[in-house]
């Protein structure tokens, strides 16, 4: 690998030519050339790099005509600014990607096939069939998606804003019907058809697409009210809302800690958030001397603090099969696929609660290896988004990555009973097909976005 | 400005890395560290805990068994029947179930069906269920496709084959398996085995995982007792004392001990009115049973309970006593030992002694006149023994009292034995010394009696009384066996020897003469002691009630056995209440029963023989004439019925002993045998006048009792009944008691 870096410089000017020059000719023409150009400098890749992209074209249904239809692709590609971007992804960021998806595949089939052994008739392979199914799409997604050009999303934001804010609303609007039931009192899961998926999904990545394009637009305007303060706090507070009425106090707080962490990077004045930080706490005190919310939440407090012996009325099962799984594991684990927790001790092994098995079958040392790999995921996004070209790819970039770190924290703080139990899935790992691909996509954007760093790409 | 990222992003968003991974990472990772290796063995406890299944697998209990390897306790196999309602879905299935098992194990249908439709896991159907419903059960499983709803569940039950014999040795075991009294208690350890256990892993809806876990520590069976009890010993005293307790109405129950003279093996011990260990909890005895199921609510538990324990109670080990005069045997011990008295000391006896203040009475009021010490124990003379306490003085007196163990309990292997209630040295006052030398104002427990009189029996040797000689293990292994332990050697063996000639003079011409039996050289001594501290505690007023003992062994010049029994407040019969009167004839019951069966050779006096059974020749098929030449060799009479010239048959039959001078009816014609005849009043009158009486009506006596050496003996009791018709030369057994020998 230590002659790779030497050896991209020159791969840049023949992609580019790529672009200008070799694209007239055909398809065809088109990939023998990428191939001849990108294998030396991605030789670990070769096969998806240039296996991808022709399954982009054929989406793009290029392969079918010569002629004309050439064109009229082409002038799509132009105008979409599509492929356009012939700078290599970050490799390493692809695969820790790819490496944590895999382990997550794997773990979910172990920690899944007893609860859908007892749950799906006999089938265990339920879940995982499934996932894998989504997984691939996912991959296929993500790799699309390193081929758009992000500065698309400009474009993009405010449509996207719109039809977020139309799912939220129709969320609230068709509360109770068969899209969107009760579910535990909480209305999170929205039905279409063969497809189910949490709109806050959709409204982490919103948050994130809108403020990268209005900081960016405004960034020096950052510093005044109406610009800096006033059109974030409206746009913030509107979706937290909508979020809180379908009952999903997690992806609040996941919206609100990603709201704030973009004003900060923006340059929002640390005195707004001294404001902030204020008003949360006299928001608290309200509730606490005002109301009686806090004396129902403090019966949840005790439980959490002692889940092996709650006060009546709370349950913390899920808490304590969680703990006695993570401690099953000790140091090395019990190995992989002998969790005997996930025989339907811990309920939902294979959802929000899929690290605890993780702990159990691999060990203090696996659990340790993944949280690492982790790490190394969110750092390598935050480093790359820092170089990129422009502050609306750096701020998309770093909120999608640190929004994953976000989540894997809250996850594993809350099957580690650090805090009290909300629903957090793992990314990677956790079961969901629709957010398995969301998350791809995302994970697609941040590799974009790489294409267009100047960070050094090994 | 910058088109990327400025400083102050960089800056920011650098800070907010460093937060995320070394906070949110850093703490998620310590929690990990914490549960996983601070706490994580606990932890994985109490998953184990839920994961696993721990059934536990039984331990057979040991066979308890006589010494002659027959079987006294032995636990057997039977079967729980455990429903799983919440695995039973449909209704139609309960009943199903119910109505199956309703009529296998005989039980109501309704009730079995409410059962079932409790919301529970496990519901027990019933219990002690045998192999044979067993079995009818498993067919119903199978047929119907159940197995997810019935379980049965292996357990023992412990059966005791003779059933009330030797119950207070045996004691019986409570419904957790655990003995409660006797061997069953005091072995339990030894009994009971170790349970093992099977560990499976479960799901969290109780069937088994996938995976394999299955760990299984066998159950170790527990060991076997054999015992010192003789059942055929057992048996016979058993039967003479709960005969005789019915008789003069004992109402503090009554009890008996046969032991080894030598070893302190317990041969035989029986308490009246004791229990069934097959089941315990019935009260034996009638009249309270009846008297507790009139009563109600919380008064009838504790009058059931109190029963309950009263029938438990080992009386021959925990309960108190004064022994009486029976203690006489040992107080001579101590004046022959210690040299203050010989055979021939002579002593005056004038109904009373008078011991510092107080005039102490002999039980004769008019006294025994001058009589020599070995008449005096054979009169039983209070003042003689007075006497001899005085001249020991006290701290010799209880120096021997301790060295005979009655300070300390014995140390039998049984469960519950009681201390005695004694004055020591410093506490005996002339008073209290002269009325302990004939067994009162202190109070023993029966065993450490019998102890005692072994010592003195077998050459002054205190042995340690035990029931069981061996431990087996599951594999017949001993373990464990039980010897001989000698205590320590209270009196010399000259000693012995000349106190049991004293007490075989006392058992044939003495006191204690319902007590002989002929050819077995008894030594012996009565004991009618009053029950003076309850006397004293009801104000000397009423009734005065007492307990009549004999203390005796056999053969007096190489003793063998020894026994004891008494019988606590027996109803004065016709002003007799004296231990001579009532214990005596069971102690000579059981002895004449006893000693052929050990294998004792009868050796008998030139009177004895002359007063002699007979056995009847064997005539069936001879002629009348030779018939009645063989009788009359025998020193026998004979009697012919029918008129033909050949005997066709006989009774008593060929080989039946009958007292000489008895009558042999032959019979010569198939009429003949057909005849019968009434059986006479055959109490209250002497040996002769009985054997008149008998032959008189065509049938034989056999004779027990104080008939060969008494000269004042009357017959008290008779086996068939005045006016009974029975065939002629039937053997009537007749008791004989002596009237004047009173204490």
């Amino acid at each position: 690998m230590t002659r790779l870096p030497s050896q991209s410089p020159p791969r840049r000017p023949a992609v580019r030519a790529n672009t200008g020059v070799s694209r007239p000719a055909a398809a065809g023409g088109a990939r023998s050339g990428r191939s001849s150009s990108g294998r030396p400098a991605s030789v670990p890749a070769s096969g998806k790099r240039s296996g991808s992209p022709r399954a982009a074209q054929t989406v793009q249904s290029a392969q079918r005509a010569p002629g004309k239809r050439t064109s009229a692709v082409r002038r799509i590609r132009k105008k979409l600014q599509l492929f356009s971007v012939r700078s290599g992804m970050d490799l390493p960021l692809f695969f820790l990607v790819l490496v944590l998806l895999t382990i997550g595949l794997v773990m979910l089939f172990s920690a899944s096939y007893a609860y859908a052994y007892y749950n799906q008739n006999g089938d265990s392979y339920w879940f995982i069939s499934r996932q894998a199914l989504f997984a691939v799409l996912g991959v296929v997604v993500m790799v699309l998606m390193s081929y758009f050009d992000y500065h698309h999303f400009h474009k993009l934001a405010i449509p996207i804003l719109l039809v977020t804010y139309g799912i939220l609303v129709l969320m609230l609007v068709a509360k109770g019907t068969a899209l969107v039931p009760n579910i535990n009192e909480t209305y999170r899961w929205f039905y279409i058809g063969p497809i189910n998926f949490q709109p806050s999904e959709i409204a982490k990545f919103t948050l994130i697409l809108i403020f990268a394009h209005l900081i960016s637009l405004n960034f020096n305007k950052m510093q005044t009210f109406r610009y800096g303060i006033l059109p974030y706090v409206l746009i913030l507070g509107s979706i937290a809302g909508l979020v809180v009425a379908e009952k999903h106090i997690s992806a609040t707080v996941i919206i609100l800690a990603l709201g704030a962490i973009m004003l900060f990077v923006g340059g929002v004045r640390l005195r707004w958030f001294g404001v902030a930080l204020g008003g949360l706490g006299a928001a608290v005190l309200y509730l606490l001397f005002c109301t009686d919310v806090f004396k129902y939440a403090m019966n949840r407090v005790y439980g959490w603090l002692d889940p092996f012996n709650p006060p009546t009325g709370v349950d913390t099962w899920q808490t304590r099969q969680s703990l006695m799984s993570i401690g099953s594991g000790g140091l090395l684990g019990l190995g992989l696929g002998q969790s005997r927790q996930k025989y339907l001790y811990l309920p939902e092994p294979q959802n929000d609660f899929i690290f605890a098995i993780v702990c159990e079958e691999l060990g203090f040392i696996g659990a340790l290896i993944i949280i690492i790999l982790f790490a190394m995921l969110v750092w390598r996004g935050v480093t790359v988004s820092m170089k990129a070209k422009d502050k609306f790819g750096m701020l998309l970039g770093v909120g999608l990555s640190l929004q994953i770190g976000l989540q894997v924290v809250l996850n594993i703080a809350v099957v580690t009973n650090t805090i009290p139990n909300t629903g957090i899935s793992l990314p990677f790992f956790s079961y969901g097909g629709t957010s398995l691909v969301i998350l791809m996509a995302e994970m697609g954007i941040v590799l974009s976005i790489s294409r267009n760093s100047s960070i050094e790409k090994s | 400005m910058a088109k990327g990222t400025t400083v102050r992003m960089w800056r920011r968003t650098t800070t907010i890395l460093f937060v995320l991974i070394l906070g949110g990472f850093g703490i998620v990772i310590a929690s990990l560290f914490r549960l996983q290796i601070v706490q994580g063995e606990e932890l994985e406890a109490r998953a184990v805990n839920q994961q696993t299944q721990d059934t536990v697998l039984n331990a057979q209990r040991g066979t308890i068994y006589d010494c002659n390897m027959t079987v006294l306790a032995k636990s057997a196999s039977v079967w729980k029947v455990i429903a799983n309602p919440n695995y039973i879905k449909t209704d139609e299935e309960k009943e199903q179930i119910a109505a199956g098992l309703a009529q296998i194990l005989d039980l109501d249908e309704q009730e079995v069906l409410e059962k079932l439709q409790k919301k529970t896991y496990y519901v027990k159907i019933a219990g002690e269920v045998e192999t044979d419903a067993k079995d009818e059960i498993l067919k119903f499983k199978e047929e119907n496709d159940l197995s997810y709803a019935i379980t049965l569940e292996e357990d023992y039950k412990r059966y005791y084959p003779e059933g009330e014999s030797a119950a207070v040795v045996l004691g019986f075991t409570n419904a957790e398996h655990q003995g409660v009294t006797g061997v069953e208690g005091s072995y339990n350890d030894y009994l009971s085995g170790t349970a093992g256990k099977l560990v499976t892993a479960r799901n969290a809806r109780g069937s088994d995982m996938p995976f394999q876990y299955e760990q299984k520590v066998e159950a170790q069976n527990g060991c076997s007792l054999v015992l010192t009890i003789d059942e055929n010993i057992q048996r016979i005293l058993e039967n003479a004392v709960e005969d005789a307790a019915a008789a003069c109405g004992a109402r503090n129950r009554a009890c008996g001990i046969v032991m080894d003279v030598n070893t302190g093996a317990i041969l035989g011990m029986t308490v009246s009115e004791d229990f069934d260990p097959n089941e315990p909890y019935v009260i034996t005895n009638k009249e309270t049973a009846a008297a507790i199921e009139k009563l109600e609510g919380e008064e009838k538990s504790e009058a059931l309970r109190e029963a309950q324990e009263q029938q438990w109670r080992n009386k021959c080990i925990s309960d108190t006593y004064n022994p009486g005069s029976v203690f006489k045997m040992l107080t001579s011990c101590m004046g022959i030992e210690e040299g203050v008295i010989t055979e021939n000391t002579s002593f005056t006896c004038t109904g009373h002694y008078q011991v510092a203040d107080r005039s102490i009475g002999c039980w004769r009021t008019a006294g025994h006149g001058t009589e020599n010490f070995q008449e005096g124990l054979s009169n039983s003379c209070n003042p003689v023994f007075m006497q001899v306490a005085e001249r020991l003085g006290a701290d010799t007196f209880f120096r021997y009292f301790e060295g005979f163990g009655m300070t300390q309990k014995t140390g039998i292997d049984l469960i519950g034995e009681s201390t005695s209630i004694y004055y020591n040295a410093e506490g005996l006052g002339p008073t209290q010394l002269a009325t302990s030398s004939f067994g009162q104002s202190f109070r023993v427990t029966p065993i450490q009696m019998i102890t005692a009189a072994a010592a003195v029996a077998n050459g002054g040797y205190l042995v340690q009384p035990h029931v069981v000689s061996q431990i087996i293990d599951d594999e017949g292994n001993i373990v464990k066996t039980i010897d001989t332990n000698v205590k320590r050697q209270v009196v010399s063996e000259d000693t012995s020897q000349r106190v049991s000639a004293m007490l075989q003079y006392t058992a044939t011409v003495g006191t204690a003469k319902n007590g002989y039996v002929a050819g077995y050289r008894v030594a012996g001594k009565t004991g009618t002691s009053e029950k003076i501290d309850e006397w004293n505690a009801q104000g000397r007023k009423g009734e005065k009630r007492y307990i009549a003992s004999y203390c005796g062994y056999a053969p007096a010049d190489d003793p063998e056995i020894v026994m004891l029994v008494f019988f606590d407040e027996p109803l004065s019969q016709e002003g007799q209440v004296f231990g001579s009167a009532i214990a005596g004839p069971v102690f000579a019951e059981v002895m004449s029963q006893a000693l052929p069966y050990l294998g004792v050779e009868p050796q008998y006096t030139e009177e004895e023989l002359s007063k002699l059974d007979a056995k009847t020749p064997s005539v069936t098929g001879d002629t009348v004439k030779t018939a009645k030449e063989k009788i009359m060799a025998q020193s026998l009479s004979s009697k012919v019925y029918g008129d033909g010239d050949t005997v066709i048959s006989q009774i008593p039959a060929a080989g039946d002993t009958i007292p000489k001078g008895g009558t042999v009816m032959l019979f010569t014609d198939e009429s003949s045998e057909e005849e019968l005849v009434e059986v006479p009043n055959l109490i209250g009158l002497n040996l002769s006048q009985a054997n008149t009486a008998a032959s008189n009506a065509g049938l034989n006596i056999s004779i027990s009792g104080a008939a060969l050496t008494g000269t004042n003996a009357v017959s008290d009791t008779q086996s068939i009944a005045e006016g009974e018709k029975v065939p002629p030369g039937t053997v009537v057994q007749v008791n004989f008691v002596e009237l004047d020998t009173v204490h």
